[in-house]
């Protein structure tokens, strides 16, 4: 006697999938946790962070970064003032601080510049707080690395991206851009470059309909959007920020991104949309910047 | 130097998660036999895969690790909520030696659904999901003996003969034509 194993197959193969599993299968990669690490304050930190800005103050490297490399452009550089190191076992930081030179405006230069640094030392202390857990043996790894890249360097604009990557057990990302007009030497912000609040309406409902779009045409890609066919989720995707990070392209288009799980699963990593520039005529103050 | 690596493999698990996630449910629903029970199983499987990333080493793939968590959380499930119904030898002895005449899909349906879990789990992965016999031992941490002598007690508990269907193994010769 043969018991019909085929037809088992068959019928398990049939179990109905419910609607609800897309969902359930997003919140759930969606509410995975990074390990939160609470952050001790000690004297010994205090003291790392001393030392980390005297070490900007006084590197070789930075004075010869500073007299000698220019890394792009002819009058508005931007260089690498500290790159701070750590690797072990469980550990590793890859700081990378970035400096822009040449701009006439001094303010706006330093201003931008202290930014930096204050981030790179405001990382660095983060790295040694949890330095010092993992070495009580209260958490296991940890890495941090930050890095910055110019997306955008023609005549009239400057972009410089800045990221940092944090990982512990998991990772994330997220990601800065600085705009800084050259012509007229001030840093540009999104609601600057509109007319009224009407571009956040705008540049939303373009956003939402190139997710759709995309997740249309390649059924890898998901965005947290409404009408994808994610019932019941609780966080969809509903306007950019006012601040929304933006930097304008090589092309002048303007470009929208977003950090890691802002509006997607972490797999789709930052994700960044272009908006044409006809969706945005109406809206925007001038053609100087985006056309 | 492994620590950059892992955000590699986060997208590769979420990748997976989202190519097989229906394959997950079926496993889980196989063992609850309810839609709340499977759904809450899958999720809770993605959290455990998540927080217990690190773990996954290059020893096992990362196909195995994840079908070892979703079978462990059912079975968790099911001690937890003590809806695992107890079958006893007697039991199965009653279920093996049934009328065969009488025999059909729904009666081994039950049987299954009445094997013990160890019995079970491999029945349900090597031929509900075709995994291999090195894969399952893997999954559920046995060797590869250990897992053929289950199964050939199973399909005997089920009163099941093998046929060209129905191998043990794999065909070392590859396909049958």
């Amino acid at each position: 006697m043969v018991r019909n194993f085929k037809s088992l197959k068959k019928k398990y193969d049939e179990i109905v999938i419910p609607k609800e599993l897309d969902t359930v299968v997003q919140e759930a990669l969606k509410k995975r946790r990074i390990k939160q690490l609470t952050a001790k304050w000690s004297a010994g930190v205090a003291a790392a962070a001393l030392l980390f800005t005297t070490s900007v103050n006084v590197s070789p490297a930075m004075a010869q970064a500073l007299s000698e490399v220019p890394i792009v452009g002819e009058v508005v550089k931007v260089i690498t003032v500290k790159q701070f190191e750590e690797e072990d076992d469980l550990l590793s930081a890859d700081i990378k601080v970035p400096a822009v030179t040449g701009l006439e405006n001094k303010n706006l230069e330093d201003s931008l510049n202290e930014d930096y640094l204050e981030e790179g030392k405001t990382l660095y202390k983060e790295f040694e707080a949890i330095m010092e857990l993992v070495n009580e043996g209260e958490s296991d790894h940890y890495a941090i690395s930050s890095d910055f890249e110019v997306k955008t360097d023609n005549e009239q604009i400057l972009v410089l991206e800045r990221y940092v990557s944090r990982i512990a057990g998991s990772s994330s990302t997220s990601l800065q851009y600085d705009t800084i007009d050259k012509k007229n030497e001030i840093l540009l912000s999104l609601p600057m470059l509109f007319k009224d609040d009407s571009y956040i309406q705008v540049i939303s409902e373009n956003i939402k309909h190139q997710m759709l779009e995309q997740m249309k045409s390649d059924t890898d890609k998901v965005y947290w959007v409404e009408d994808a066919g994610l019932d019941n989720f609780d966080d969809f995707f509903k306007a950019i920020k006012a601040e929304q990070q933006f930097y304008i392209n090589n092309n002048g288009k303007l470009v929208i991104s977003f950090d890691e799980y802002e509006v997607a699963p972490g797999y789709m990593g930052t994700v960044e949309f272009i908006i044409p520039t006809e969706v945005l005529r109406e809206v925007l103050v001038s053609n100087e910047y985006i056309h | 130097m492994g620590l950059l690596k892992k955000s590699k493999t986060e997208k590769e698990l979420t990748k997976f998660i989202l190519e097989n996630k229906e394959s997950l449910y079926r496993i889980a629903y196989s063992y609850v036999k309810n839609q709340e029970d499977a759904l809450d199983i899958v999720q809770e499987s993605i959290h455990k895969a998540l927080i217990h990333i690190n773990t996954l080493e290059n020893q096992i793939s990362l196909k195995s690790w994840f079908y070892k968590i979703i079978v462990n959380t059912s079975l968790d499930y099911l001690r937890k909520y003590k809806r695992l119904s107890v079958v006893d030898a007697t039991v199965m002895e009653a279920l093996a030696n049934g009328s065969e005449d009488e025999y059909h899909d729904l009666d081994l349906q039950a049987a299954i659904d009445h094997l013990p879990d160890k019995y079970k789990t491999i029945i349900l992965l090597r031929y509900f999901e075709d995994m291999k016999i090195e894969e399952i031992a893997k999954i559920v941490d046995e060797n590869v003996n250990t897992i053929k002598t289950r199964l050939y007690r199973a399909l005997k508990l089920l009163k099941v003969e093998l046929d060209e269907d129905l191998t043990i193994e794999e065909d070392k010769h590859g396909k049958k034509f």
